[in-house]
């Protein structure tokens, strides 16, 4: 399968949710990475259908789904960031309607909704109502639907989120396991969640790609510009103003700040890693 | 006391900022302009006998306060009725428990939160009367007080009660919407019972404070007038009736003490009563069985195997319509209480016993009307569930989805009315049976273009009690199932309306998917 998105726009009036954002790829992982507002529920959004770009096409192998969205949503998983469920069906009856909507059937569907639910530790609470779910349960049960279909394409907006460590895990065995055969997009606010899913990372900021490359390459942009500093703990306030801080590790006289930028007097380089380059991207 | 009423003007603010709000107000100003009937109109609101009263300040001050005051009660709790619900559904309830507000003071701002929502459409309506008095008086004077007083007495504590009525509702009844909204049912008709022109007493139980003044109408007009036939006198819409060509003076009312404690006892009474059982508010602390979960799913937790993705069971294709028609179907009977199967199955198993007649006038639309919570949310439930991510971005969510929740509520309204059509069907009376026919697309039609247009089911909610409340009533013209008149001319109007109705829930829906 291969995605190609080519000058994508979504416009509010004189705002640009998404702007001009051009992007090709075929198996494997992308991971979105960027802060609040930066575009990339929106950018899933259209690629997933639900929203029409205000310019440019996405092409799914030739087809541009702007214009014909039902080729790809036979094909598609798409969890969004903030989504709702019936509450007054159980899991099965949820997932059973969700396999309606998406156009499967047969008598496999059934078995397929109780391996997944197995696989994602719903089957002690299948038969209750999702409305008494936990956020993580219900966020589960979303990664249930978004498999239904065996998608060839598939779109997770923030899926992590609710997902208790261990269940963290999991999430990213399964994404590595559909990789092979499929095309996911992925966001995250949580840096460490990319770094151990995504083949490639694409950065957003106001709208548009920042950076989009794989994760080595993300890092280089920051490559010798990562440094470790010892300072007073009341040197803070200061020291933040002139420079772009990535964590704070307090100890008991003096805090060490790690930070993106120019090298100043006592600071030692550090090894940069993909949280360093995201915010050096996206802040500077 | 600040905080107190920014509490209500938010709340007021992000309630009146709907659609749902705004055709409300709509209908209100459609419907108040229909209060006082044009010199020549076909209908009459307030008449006795042949006779109406002359069109000055003090006529229409009165006959719109009364008629307003009984229109904003049977809306108006329909209108109000979820201040508590939405709070719980967007979890601001949960944040407003965690601060220093108590409960009464929390019920209290939904009650007058309500109340500044009925009085906005109170004052549209207080100016529509005014309107109409300029564009129908016959040379009388204007006198603002004419219209002030009865406004202030009339409608003013009839509304204040429906709002506290509404909170208690919402705080007695909980989360069953469906009780509330049948429940005020049967208040409201007992409510409008107790109206009665012969006792003095019963005109100080009257909620809609319409009793004295119809007291009073009457019995200046009998001063004026010796005529038998004028003692009758009827509130309320009727239509085709052209002879009320005579006319007697009403020159307004002076109010009884024992009147004015009887609207502030409409008023105290509710709000005695939400204060004193206000302790026992849940304060949105619900339970919510799973969130402590089983000990043995713990357990059984890290135990438990992963996805195997190449031994999943492989899915086939099949995009007709039944799938998701069942899925829609089952649905709609899980949508509501479980307890309400039971006076839903009992009213079927009287249409088989009763006249046919009775079956048909009471049994259809009351039957019908208990599944409101049901098919009030066809179309909007994707969006007020914020499902719709999903759903829009299925397969043909037009073709596929909109027809299938049609056709199931369709078929949930034609199965309630088995009973009944089996007997016409019997009866070889196929003119009823394409009447009840007609009715459940048309009712379903309405549903599902409200719930699109409004994204949400207040509206269709509003409606169909009226609806249902007229048909009871018997007025013949909200009869959308023929029980009360022929069919046959029905369909004329019917028809058309029904096809306008598809045509924008399509048209609606597709824009909806375009715009999600």
């Amino acid at each position: 399968m291969q995605l190609d998105i080519q000058n994508l726009s979504k416009r509010y009036g004189n705002n640009y949710g998404v702007k001009e954002y051009s992007l090709s790829m075929e198996k494997g992982i992308l991971g979105l990475l960027g802060p609040n507002g930066a575009g990339k529920s929106t950018l899933l959004k259209m690629i997933a259908t639900v929203s029409k770009p205000t310019e440019g096409t996405i092409l799914v192998n030739r087809n541009n789904i702007v214009k014909d969205p039902n080729y790809i949503r036979k094909q598609l998983g798409y969890l969004p960031q903030n989504f709702g469920v019936y509450p007054n069906l159980n899991a099965i009856e949820f997932l059973n309607y969700m396999a309606a909507l998406k156009g499967i059937g047969g008598p496999s569907v059934k078995k397929r909704i109780y391996q997944l639910l197995e696989g994602l530790n719903l089957m002690d609470a299948a038969k209750k109502p999702i409305g008494t779910y936990s956020g993580g349960m219900k966020q589960r049960v979303g990664i249930a639907q978004a498999l239904l279909n065996n998608p060839k394409m598939l779109i997770f907006d923030e899926p992590t989120v609710g997902l208790d460590p261990e269940e963290r895990v999991r999430f990213r065995n399964l994404i590595s396991d559909l990789a092979n055969e499929c095309i996911i997009i992925l966001s995250s606010h949580i840096v460490s969640d990319i770094v151990t899913i995504a083949d490639e990372v694409a950065i957003m900021k106001k709208g548009t790609l920042v950076s989009k490359g794989f994760q080595e390459d993300t890092i280089a942009h920051v490559a010798g510009r990562v440094y470790e500093i010892k300072i007073p703990k009341d040197a803070i306030t200061t020291f933040k103003k002139d420079h772009t801080i990535v964590s704070i590790t307090r100890k008991a006289s003096h805090v060490i700040v790690r930070y993106v930028g120019t090298s100043v007097e006592g600071a030692t380089t550090a090894l940069p890693t993909l949280e360093d380059a995201y915010l050096y991207l996206t802040k500077n | 006391m600040n905080t107190f009423f920014t509490i209500i003007k938010s709340d007021y603010l992000q309630r009146t900022r709907s659609y749902t709000f705004l055709i409300t107000l709509c209908i209100s100003v459609a419907v108040g302009y229909t209060f006082i009937p044009a010199p020549g109109a076909s209908y009459a609101t307030i008449q006795l006998g042949e006779y109406i009263g002359v069109y000055n300040a003090a006529w229409f001050g009165y006959v719109t306060a009364m008629m307003s005051s009984v229109f904003l009660s049977l809306i108006g709790f329909y209108l109000i009725n979820s201040g508590i619900k939405r709070d719980r559904i967007t979890q601001v309830g949960q944040i407003t428990a965690a601060t220093s507000i108590s409960n009464t003071a929390y019920l209290c701002t939904k009650a007058l939160s309500n109340f500044a929502i009925l009085m906005t459409i109170l004052a549209v309506l207080f100016g529509m009367s005014i309107i109409l008095f300029f564009l129908y008086s016959d040379g009388y004077p204007f006198d603002i007080m004419q219209f002030i007083t009865p406004f202030l007495f009339i409608p003013v504590p009839a509304i204040a009660c429906i709002s506290i009525l509404a909170v208690l509702f919402e705080m007695i009844l909980g989360k069953y919407s469906v009780l509330q909204n049948i429940g005020f049912f049967i208040v409201f008709g007992f409510l409008v019972s107790l109206q009665s022109r012969d006792s003095f007493n019963t005109a100080n139980v009257d909620l809609f404070g319409s009793q004295v003044v119809i007291n009073a109408m009457v019995d200046v007009a009998q001063t004026q007038i010796t005529d038998p036939d004028m003692i009758e006198l009827n509130i309320g819409y009727t239509i085709g009736n052209k002879s009320a060509s005579k006319t007697f003076i009403f020159e307004g009312v002076s109010f009884p003490i024992s009147y004015n404690i009887s609207r502030l006892l409409w008023v105290g009474g509710p709000l005695l009563l939400l204060c004193s059982i206000a302790p026992f508010f849940h304060r949105f602390d619900i339970k919510e069985a799973l969130r402590l979960l089983p000990k043995k799913y713990n357990e059984e937790y890290r135990k438990h195997k992963r996805i195997q993705i190449d031994e999943l069971a492989e899915v086939t294709p099949k995009i007709g319509l039944y799938t998701l028609y069942k899925m829609e179907l089952y649905m709609l009977t899980q949508n509501s209480s479980k307890w309400l199967w039971l006076p839903t199955l009992s009213i079927m198993i009287a249409m088989i016993f009763v006249p046919i007649t009775i079956s048909h006038q009471i049994l259809l639309p009351l039957v019908w009307f208990l599944q409101i919570a049901r098919i009030a949310s066809i179309t909007s439930k994707e969006l007020t569930s914020n499902v719709a991510p999903f759903a829009f971005a299925s397969y043909k969510p037009l073709q596929r989805l909109l027809t299938s929740q049609l056709l199931a509520a369709i078929t949930l309204l034609l199965v309630l009315a088995s009973p009944l059509l089996i007997r016409l069907l019997i009866n070889n009376d196929s003119t009823a049976v394409s009447a009840i026919l007609l009715g459940a697309l048309f009712i379903i039609s309405l549903a599902a273009f409200f719930g699109i247009v409004t994204r949400g089911k207040k509206l269709f909610e509003i409606v169909f009690f009226i609806v249902t409340y007229t048909n009871m009533s018997k007025l013949p013209y909200t009869d959308y199932f023929g029980g009360l008149t022929p069919a046959i001319h029905h369909y004329y109007i019917l028809i058309p309306i029904v096809v306008v109705l598809y045509v924008g829930t399509y048209s609606m829906r597709k824009l909806e998917i375009r715009r999600l």
